[in-house]
């Protein structure tokens, strides 16, 4: 176990916390804990690409950021219509 | 221990700290605006482990895919930011632009 290893257990530990807010409050405000959870999310499969040599992973971290983007972008959308 | 390998050490440390910095204002902040303002440095942390990893690996496909992250992140955070608070603003009031009755001064167009 390297420290890329290190970082991305960190870094996927830091996922939790992003969990708790989408659960624990409001929708808006689980919006941004789940824009962030993406963030981490693709960072965290970028530095395993890198701590086990893999490259398949830093193609997974690529599409998710595009699809987190994307999700993030349609929550936004139910977000404006829920009033 | 070389200086490239201190150097990646120093970056990846601070690009994972900036991050856990970023989570911990999402957690504690109280209101969407607050803890929306604590998202923007997570693309700060994303572009220091990009440089981790050229420090770490050079010219390389996973080199060139983390910066391709960082890049993306760096164009597309501050987009969903802004639609993230307006959808906010749209649900809260109806309306993204200032309210009278938030005591805000609103110059007539």
């Amino acid at each position: 176990m390297n420290e890329w290893h290190v970082a991305a257990v960190v870094l996927i530990s830091a996922l939790v916390p992003c969990g708790w807010v989408c659960l624990r409050r409001s929708f808006a405000e689980g919006l941004v804990g789940v824009q962030l959870a993406g963030t981490l999310a693709s960072l965290a499969l970028v530095v395993l690409a890198e701590a086990e040599h893999r490259q398949p992973f830093g193609d997974l971290a690529l599409v998710l950021a595009v699809l987190s983007f994307a999700g993030t972008l349609l929550f936004a959308r139910f977000l404006e219509e829920d009033r | 221990m070389t200086i490239r390998d201190a150097l990646v050490y120093a970056l990846l440390g601070v690009g994972i700290g900036i991050e856990l910095i970023s989570c911990l204002g999402v957690l504690v902040m109280r209101g969407i605006y607050d803890r929306l303002h604590y998202v923007g440095p997570s693309t700060l942390g994303a572009l220091l482990i990009a440089t981790a990893i050229w420090a770490r690996e050079g010219p390389s496909t996973i080199s060139l895919k983390g910066t391709l992250l960082a890049a993306f992140l760096v164009v597309a955070s501050p987009a969903v930011a802004h639609v993230t608070a307006r959808a906010a603003r749209l649900h809260e009031h109806g309306d993204w632009r200032p309210q009278r009755s938030e005591g805000i001064e609103v110059e007539e167009g």
